[in-house]
């Protein structure tokens, strides 16, 4: 901002709208570049999600690795647990395992598959879109998914994960 | 049949309190079903393995399909049919896989115990549990110097009772199980055992008994593990057979290592297993010796559903005599050396088309048939030291 107002006072008659569109592409790049680095990083901070019927404030990543993996059967209220999940390659999974769970998706589906497959668990439950997560878990009392953001949600709570 | 009815007890007892605790929701609400189907084509250039494979063998089909129900959230019920053709080994029969309950007795968010009843997978190594399911797989064949599928079921399953617990701590999950019970056998034991299918029957002492203990540092990029199985054969010899009355005592035993990043997994296991015969007569004197069987394993994910495999794996009959020399001699040069050990390089490609079918293409490089089945190969003059292996395998799940 200061180097395009000082060069276009310190020289207000040379040339002045070459300097004036050499120096507004940088600043409109710059302010490109900013958005793409703010509003994104705020769209992929997925956020976990629970029924109103849960009444954790806050779970460690410890715990929420645990939910999503079928390990832990009951909320702290004795309320059981339904887990919600999208589809492997869904670009939303893939960053909340990574993000979130701090696992890869590849070893959730491991971990899901030697479940399934040997009978000493079940796999969550797996839902097409963000949108219908959204309803699943509103509507099952003790569900637990997650969201890219949830503000734009009001029928669920936030779970934070320390 | 004692284990089902110990369940249905069980479950008489806990099944109605849940449901109606529950209230609206049906019980079966949480029923999922699930299964896979694969179907592979296997050449290879010298020696028979998973059918006639030098003319081109399709005689490896796998077929399974599970169903899993929790009664509540204590208590899982699960089943699962598995039909396995395998070359000259299995025909493809349906077997019930397993079949169990699955009771957590106390969790929390620090740990979790629990017991499974009734026939339940071994958990020996990284894949046993679920070794005839294509998707869990590493490759088309699990590394066959510690998976052997000339005698898979011996380790397959147990009918009988399996405590596990697990904990879960800052640094990382620690988990135990311990087993016993009577494991699932069928004939391919004689002939591996006995190399050769004689009259008469094996049975198992209530010696049976398993151990095995994992323990992963926080996001599960390192894991470790140690899995054994102890048991005890008995032979019952039919009227014809030239053997007597013996015992033949197992342990098999593996440690295992696995490395994760975002693209790699590193894999690493060892196994031990020392094996003693007695009192078979003098046809079948005396005898003990210890397999022994390692590989190490690197997949590479070029694309998250495109997968690369190497493998380098060496098997032994016996670890004292790894060149087979020793044993050759004894029977006269009746069993060629390099029928003692097995050294095996495989390169594999794994693409996940989409959510439901999975194809995939194996190379393997052979030195020696240790890990080929005596029931597939019975002609021992028939045997090749080098051979080549080229397999294809499709897989469908849901």
């Amino acid at each position: 901002m200061d180097s395009f107002s000082s060069s276009s006072k310190s020289n207000p008659w040379q040339r002045p709208p070459v300097i004036r569109q050499q120096s507004a592409k940088p600043l409109s790049t710059a302010f490109i570049g900013l958005v793409l680095m703010l509003w994104p990083w705020r769209l992929t901070a997925q956020e976990l999600i629970v029924n109103e019927s849960v009444h954790n404030a806050r779970i460690s990543q410890n715990e929420a690795r645990l939910f999503f993996t079928m390990r832990l059967p009951f909320w702290e209220n004795n309320l059981p647990v339904k887990v919600f999940v999208l589809p492997d390659d869904h670009p939303l999974h893939r960053q909340f395992a990574k993000n979130v769970l701090g696992l890869f998706p590849y070893q959730l589906r491991q971990v899901w598959d030697r479940q399934i497959f040997s009978g000493t668990g079940q796999a969550p439950i797996t839902v097409a879109t963000e949108q219908e997560m959204v309803k699943r878990v509103a509507s099952t009392p003790g569900g637990i998914g997650y969201v890219e953001s949830a503000s734009a949600y009001s029928q669920v709570r936030t779970l934070e994960v320390r | 049949m004692r284990h089902l009815l110990l369940i249905t007890a069980f479950l008489a007892m806990l099944g109605p309190t849940s449901a109606h605790a529950e209230g609206s929701e049906s019980l079966w609400d949480g029923l999922q079903v699930h299964g896979f189907a694969s179907q592979a084509a296997i050449w290879t250039s010298e020696n028979r393995f998973f059918g006639n494979s030098p003319e081109t063998s399709f005689a490896f089909t796998e077929i399974g399909l599970n169903a899993s129900l929790p009664i509540n959230p204590r208590i899982l019920l699960s089943g699962q049919l598995l039909a396995r053709r395998a070359g000259d080994m299995y025909d493809g029969t349906p077997e019930l896989d397993y079949g169990l309950a699955d009771i957590t007795l106390a969790s929390s968010n620090e740990q979790r115990w629990g017991v499974r009843v009734g026939r339940v997978k071994n958990p020996l190594g990284i894949y046993n549990e679920t070794r005839d399911v294509p998707f869990t797989r590493p490759g088309i064949f699990l590394p066959q110097v510690i998976y052997y599928d000339k005698i898979r079921n011996l380790a397959l399953s147990t009918d009988g009772l399996m405590f596990y617990g697990e904990s879960y701590i800052d640094q990382g999950a620690l988990s135990l199980t311990l087993g016993g019970g009577q494991p699932v056998i069928d004939d391919n034991v004689g002939w591996t055992f006995l190399r050769n299918n004689y009259d008469g029957e094996f049975q198992t002492d209530n010696k049976t008994g398993l151990v095995q203990l994992w323990y992963s540092t926080p996001g599960e990029r390192f894991k470790f593990g140690l899995s054994g199985i102890m048991l005890s054969l008995r032979f019952d010899p039919g009227q014809h057979s030239p053997l007597r009355s013996g015992t033949t005592d197992i342990f098999y035993w593996i440690a295992s290592i696995q490395y994760d990043t975002e693209d790699w997994t590193l894999s690493a296991e060892y196994l031990r297993e020392p094996l003693a015969w007695d009192d078979y007569g003098p046809l079948f004197p005396n005898f003990k010796t210890t397999v022994e069987g390692y590989y190490l394993q690197g997949t590479y994910r070029i694309r998250p559903n495109i997968e690369l495999l190497m493998r380098y794996e060496e098997g032994f009959a016996n670890r004292n005599d790894r060149d087979g020399v020793r044993f050759s001699t004894r029977t006269g040069g009746l069993f060629p050396p390099f029928a003692g050990f097995s050294k095996i390089w495989t390169a594999g490609l794994r693409w996940d088309i989409n959510r439901q079918w999975m194809v995939r293409a194996e190379y393997q490089r052979h030195h020696g048939t240790f890990v080929l089945s005596f029931r597939e190969n019975p002609d021992l003059g028939q045997l090749r030291e080098y051979w080549n292996l080229f397999a294809v395998q499709a897989a469908f799940r849901f």
